[in-house]
C-alpha cells in the first residue's frame, strides 16, 4: 500500500485544496496524496493483522501446551538452542542495521542507506541459512512433517503432546521464514526504488514502512524463539537439559 | 541537524544493548530459575524485548492512533487468550476424551 | 452540465482509450463499487438458485430431484457463495466505496491503487473458488461436480476427511478474506485522515460510522479465520496434527478459532446496514435523528462486544459449563445497544412527516424482520434452550430473519436510496413499491413456517424428513417462488432505470448529508469541486425543511 502514497500522476505537483468556514477562515483539506501520516497508519494497521495471525496460532499452541505441558518441555528440550540463539542475535542486529539505514535516509545519506539496507539483506540470508541447517539436522533425526514420528499409531509415534508440538514447530517457524523472504523481496524492491530516486530523503515512506515490517519480523521471532526452545531449558530439579 | 542524527544513533545502540542484554538474561535464566517457572520467565523477557522494540524502533512513542489501535488489538488478543484458557482449564471430559488420553 | 464519473476515470496502469479498459482498471471509488455490486448480486442469484433446488427437493419428504450428496453440495454452495462472496463483501464494498467517502467530503478511499488491487483480488477469489465446483476427467470425458459437502462452516475433522475440493474452496476463503482485510484498512484510513475540514468524528454521518466499526471488525477479526483456513490446509497437505484428533488434535479448538472470527462477521454484515437505515430513517421522516450519540457508540460497543460472544455456537461441542455460562451471559449484553438503536429509530419518526417512498419501505418493513430475527437470537442465546434448537430450523430461520431480513433487505434499501445518486435516474417508484410488497410477503412466508418447525425438532442440513413436517416445507415452498418473483421483479425495475428513468438532479430526496451535495448528477469524477467547511451535524431539518444549504463554491448560505 506504501507506493499508493505517490500520486498515478506524479507528474504535477499536488497542491491542497482550501475550504473556507463562514467566518471566512481558511482550513486546508488532507488530500489522499502524499499523506505520510495515512500512509504510516495504514501500514500499522496492515500488522495489527499479522498480530492477529501469529496470536491466533499462539493461542493454539498455548491450548495444546495446557493439555500436554510435559510432552512440550521434552520436545522443546529436544531442539538445538544454540541455533536458535545464533538466530536471535542475527536478526537482533539486523533489526539495528535496518533502523539505521532508516535513519540515514532521513538525513540524506542515501548511500548509507543502501550499505544498511544490503547488510539487512545479507543477516536475513544467515538468518535462513542457519534454520536450513537445523530443519536439515531434525529431519535426519527422522522429525519432520510427514515422517513416521509425527504420524499416529506407527512404532515410531511419538505422543499426541509432541506431535502437536513439533507440527506447530514447523508450521510457525516456517510462516516466520516465509516472512523474512517476503522482506527480503520487499528490500530488494526498495533499492529499486531507491535507485529510481522514487524514495528519497524527503519522500521516505516506503523505506519507513519496510523498516517497520522488518521489526515486526524480528517482533514475532521475540516471541517464537523461547516458545519452543527455551521452555524445556530448565528440567525438573532446576537444573538444564541440553539438546542435541 | 548533525546533533540530531548522533542522538538518534545513540539511541539505536542503546536499545541494541539493552536487546542484547536480554538476550544473555533468556539463556542463563533457566539455569537460575527452578523449572517450573521457566515458561512465565521467559514469556516475561520476551514481553520486556518486544515493548522496547515497539517503543524505539518501531517509534511507537508520541503516536496516538496508532497506539490505541496497537493496544485494542492486543486486548482482544488477550480476550481470546483469557477465555479459550478458562475452556482448556476446565476440561471435563479428560477421563472419556480420546484426545487427552488416547488408546488405553 | 460538466462530465460525470461515467465519462472519465484515473487509472492504475496507465491510461487506456477504450472503455471496457478503463472500468477494469479503474481507481475511482465509485466506479470499484458498481463493479463489486455487479459481481456480488451474480453470485446471489446463483446462491439462490442453489436455494431453490433444495427448496424443491425438500417439497415432499424422500429423494425427488437430487441425490443426498448433491444436497449437502448445495448447501455448502448456497453457504459459501452468500457468506464469503456475497455478504461479507456486503455493503462496505457497495455502498462503503461509492458513499463513504462522498460523505464526508473526500476526493477518494486514501488509497486508491489498493483498493482497484483489492477489488481484483475480491474477483481472484471467487474464480478460485468456482474452480473447486468442478473435477474434469479429460480422458473420460467426464465432468464431476466435487463442489465441498461440508456446510461453510469447514468444521474439522470431517473437512479433512471428505474427498470433495475442499481446500481449494479453504484457499477462496483465505484470499476473500484478505480482500475484506484490505477494505476495512482502507477505509479506517480514509475515516481518520479525509475527513472534511471541521467534521469531526460526532458529526460523521452515521453510515459512516457504521462503516468505520464495521472496518475495526474486518481489520482484526478476518486475520484469525484467514490463519485457521491456513492451519486446515497445512493439516491436510502435511498432517501437521493441529484439528486432527487421531494425532491429539482438538476439533473444538478449530471451532473455537472459527468463530473467532466468524461471530463478529455477522456484526460485520449488520453494522453497516444498521447505518443505512440510520441515513434512510431521519430522511424520510424529515427530522433530526434521536439520540445520535447513543447510535454512533452503539455501532462502536456492538462491534466490541461482537468480538466477545462467539462461543454461542459452541454450546453442544463440548465446551466447559464455565465458558458456555460466560458466553451466554455476554451473549445477551449485544442485545443492548441493538435495542438502543431500535428505540432511537422510532423515536425519530415519532411526530416526524414520514414520506413513505420505497427505501423508507423497505426500511420499515426490516425494522419488522430484524426484530424477529433479533428476538429469536436472544431466546438461542440461552444454553438450556440451545441444546434443543441448535441445529434444526429454528436456528435457520433466525439467521435467514436477521441475514436476509436485516442486512440483504437493508442492502436493498439502500440500493433504492442512492440509485439516482448513483445513476442520476429515477426509478418508477410504484413498480419498485410492489416489489417491495413481493418480497416482504413471500419472504415471512418463506421463513416463518421454518421457526415452527424447527421448534419441533426439524434438524439442518437434512434432505429428508419425517411426514409431519411437510406442510411447513411446503408453505415455505410457495414463500419462495413469491420471493424470487419479487427479487426479479425488484432488479428488473431498477436496470431498466438505468436506461429510461427520468433525470432527477443531485438532491431528489431533500436529505441534508453532503453525498447530496454534488455539483452535478451523476457526481463529477473527483466528487464536490470544492470541498465545504463542516460546522453543523449531518442531519438537521427544520419544520421539514434541511437547514444547511451551500452556494456553488460549497460556502453556506443559511
Ligand atoms: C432466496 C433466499 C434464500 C433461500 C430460499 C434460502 C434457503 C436456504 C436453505 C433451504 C438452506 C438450507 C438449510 C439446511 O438444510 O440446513 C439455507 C442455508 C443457509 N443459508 Fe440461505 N436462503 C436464502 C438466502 C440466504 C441469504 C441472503 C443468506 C446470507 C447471507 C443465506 C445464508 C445461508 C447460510 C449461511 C446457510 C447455511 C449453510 C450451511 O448449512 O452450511 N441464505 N438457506
Amino acid at each position: 500500500m506504501a507506493h499508493d502514497s505517490h500520486d498515478a500522476h506524479d507528474s504535477h505537483v499536488y497542491v491542497p485544496e482550501i475550504a473556507v468556514d463562514r467566518e471566512g477562515k481558511e482550513h486546508v483539506v488532507q488530500g489522499w496524496q502524499g499523506d505520510y501520516e495515512g500512509g504510516k497508519l495504514g501500514f500499522w494497521l496492515f500488522m495489527l493483522t499479522e498480530v492477529m495471525m501469529f496470536g491466533a496460532m499462539f493461542l493454539a499452541l498455548t491450548y495444546y501446551y495446557t493439555l500436554h505441558q510435559q510432552d512440550f518441555l521434552i520436545a522443546s528440550a529436544s531442539l538445538n538452542r544454540w541455533l536458535g540463539g545464533f538466530n536471535t542475535v542475527v536478526l537482533l542486529f539486523s533489526a539495528l542495521t535496518m533502523g539505521l539505514g532508516l535513519l540515514k535516509m532521513r538525513h540524506g545519506d542515501v548511500k548509507g542507506a543502501k550499505l544498511m539496507i544490503w547488510t539487512t539483506i545479507l543477516l536475513a540470508l544467515v538468518f535462513l541459512g542457519v534454520k536450513a541447517v537445523e530443519w536439515t539436522a531434525e529431519y535426519h533425526h527422522g522429525i519432520f512433517l510427514g515422517l513416521d514420528a509425527l504420524q499416529s499409531g506407527n512404532e515410531h509415534s511419538k505422543p499426541f503432546g509432541q506431535i502437536l508440538f513439533f507440527g506447530m514447530y514447523f508450521t510457525m517457524t516456517g510462516l516466520h521464514g516465509f516472512h523474512i523472504i517476503i522482506g527480503i523481496g520487499l528490500m530488494l524492491w526498495l533499492l529499486k526504488r531507491i535507485n529510481a530516486q522514487k524514495v528519497t530523503p524527503d519522500h521516505n515512506i516506503l523505506h519507513f514502512n519496510i523498516a517497520l515490517y522488518w521489526d515486526l519480523v524480528h517482533l514475532i521471532w521475540v516471541f517464537v524463539f523461547p516458545y519452543f526452545y527455551m521452555i524445556g531449558a530448565g528440567d525438573i530439579a532446576g537444573g538444564v537439559v541440553h539438546g542435541h | 541537524m548533525v546533533t540530531s542524527y548522533l542522538i538518534e544513533k545513540v539511541g539505536y545502540y542503546k536499545v541494541l544493548i539493552g536487546l542484547l542484554l536480554l538476550t544473555v538474561v533468556t539463556f542463563s535464566l533457566p539455569e537460575v530459575v527452578v523449572s517450573k517457572y521457566t515458561f512465565s520467565a521467559q514469556m516475561f523477557i520476551a514481553t520486556v524485548k518486544a515493548w522496547l522494540i515497539l517503543m524505539y524502533y518501531m517509534h511507537l512513542k508520541g503516536e496516538k492512533t496508532i497506539g490505541w489501535s496497537v493496544l485494542f488489538s492486543l486486548l482482544i488478543v488477550a480476550f481470546f487468550f483469557s477465555i479459550v484458557m478458562i475452556d482448556v482449564n476446565n476440561f471435563q471430559y479428560t477421563d472419556v476424551s480420546h484426545i487427552t488420553s488416547p488408546t488405553k | 452540465m460538466g462530465k460525470s464519473y461515467f465519462d472519465e476515470t484515473h487509472c492504475a496502469i496507465g491510461h487506456p482509450k477504450s472503455t471496457f479498459m478503463q472500468w477494469m482498471l479503474t481507481v475511482d471509488h465509485k466506479r470499484i463499487g458498481i463493479m463489486y455490486a455487479v459481481v456480488m448480486f451474480t453470485f446471489f442469484f446463483v446462491a439462490v438458485a442453489a436455494a431453490l433446488t433444495m427448496r424443491f427437493e425438500l417439497f415432499s419428504p424422500g429423494q425427488q430431484y437430487i441425490e443426498a450428496q448433491t444436497f449437502n453440495q448445495a448447501f455448502t454452495l448456497h453457504g459459501v457463495i452468500m457468506i464469503f462472496m456475497f455478504i461479507i463483501p456486503g455493503i462496505p464494498a457497495v455502498f462503503g466505496n461509492i458513499v463513504m467517502p462522498l460523505m464526508i467530503g473526500a476526493k477518494d478511499v486514501s488509497f486508491p491503487r489498493l483498493n482497484w488491487f483489492t477489488f481484483w483480488l475480491y474477483i481472484f477469489g471467487c474464480i478460485v473458488a468456482l474452480t473447486s465446483l468442478f473435477n474434469f476427467n479429460i480422458s473420460e470425458g467426464e465432468v464431476l461436480f466435487k463442489f465441498a459437502d461440508t456446510g461453510w462452516t469447514f468444521y474439522a475433522p470431517y473437512s479433512l476427511n471428505t474427498d470433495t475440493n475442499v481446500i481449494t474452496t479453504l484457499v477462496a476463503g483465505f484470499i476473500l478474506g484478505m480482500a475484506s482485510i484490505l477494505t476495512g484498512l482502507n477505509f479506517l484510513v480514509t475515516i481518520h485522515r479525509l475527513r472534511a475540514p471541521g467534521m469531526e468524528f460526532f458529526k460523521m454521518p452515521l453510515f459512516v460510522w457504521g462503516i468505520y466499526a464495521t472496518a475495526w471488525i474486518q481489520l482484526l477479526a478476518t486475520p484469525v479465520v484467514g490463519i485457521t483456513l491456513v492451519l486446515a490446509i497445512l493439516e491436510k497437505y502435511f498432517g501437521i496434527g493441529i484439528f486432527d484428533p487421531s494425532k491429539g488434535g482438538d476439533p473444538v479448538l478449530f471451532q473455537h478459532l472459527f468463530w473467532i472470527y466468524s461471530h463478529p462477521a455477522v456484526y460485520l454484515m449488520i453494522l453497516p446496514a444498521f447505518g443505512i437505515m440510520s441515513e434512510i430513517i431521519p430522511a424520510f421522516s424529515r427530522r433530526e435523528i434521536f439520540g445520535y450519540r447513543t447510535i454512533a457508540l452503539s455501532s462502536a460497543s456492538i462491534a466490541g462486544i461482537g468480538y466477545l460472544v462467539w462461543g454461542h455456537h459452541l454450546y453442544t461441542s463440548g465446551m466447559s459449563d464455565t465458558a458456555k455460562v460466560i458466553f451466554s451471559f455476554l451473549t445477551f449484553f449485544v442485545a443492548i445497544p441493538t435495542g438502543i438503536k431500535f428505540y432511537d429509530w422510532i423515536a425519530t419518526m415519532y411526530k416526524g412527516k414520514i414520506i413513505l417512498a420505497t427505501p423508507m419501505l423497505w426500511a420499515l418493513g426490516t425494522i419488522i424482520t430484524f426484530a424477529v430475527g433479533g428476538l429469536t437470537g436472544v431466546t438461542i442465546a440461552m444454553v438450556g434452550a440451545d441444546i434443543h434448537l441448535q441445529d434444526t430450523y429454528y436456528t435457520i430461520a433466525h439467521f435467514h430473519y436477521a441475514m436476509l431480513g436485516g442486512v440483504v433487505f437493508l442492502l436493498f434499501a439502500g440500493m433504492h436510496y442512492w440509485f439516482p445518486l448513483v445513476f442520476g435516474k429515477m426509478y418508477n417508484e410504484t413498480h419498485a413499491k410492489i416489489a417491495f410488497a413481493l418480497n416482504f410477503i413471500g419472504f415471512n412466508v418463506l421463513w416463518f413456517p421454518m421457526f415452527i418447525a424447527g421448534y419441533m425438532g426439524m434438524p439442518r442440513r437434512y434432505f429428508d424428513y419425517l411426514p409431519e413436517f411437510q406442510i411447513y416445507h411446503q408453505i415455505s415452498f410457495i414463500g419462495a417462488l413469491i420471493f424470487v418473483t419479487g427479487l426479479i421483479y425488484m432488479f428488473t425495475v431498477l436496470i431498466r432505470a438505468t436506461k429510461n428513468g427520468k433525470p432527477c438532479g443531485p438532491n431528489p430526496w431533500n436529505a441534508t448529508t453532503l453525498e447530496w451535495h454534488l455539483p452535478s448528477s451523476p457526481p463529477p469524477l473527483e466528487n464536490h469541486t470544492k470541498v465545504p467547511y463542516v460546522d453543523f451535524r449531518p442531519y438537521e431539518y427544520h419544520h421539514g425543511q434541511p437547514v444547511v444549504k451551500f452556494d456553488e463554491n460549497m460556502r453556506r448560505i443559511d
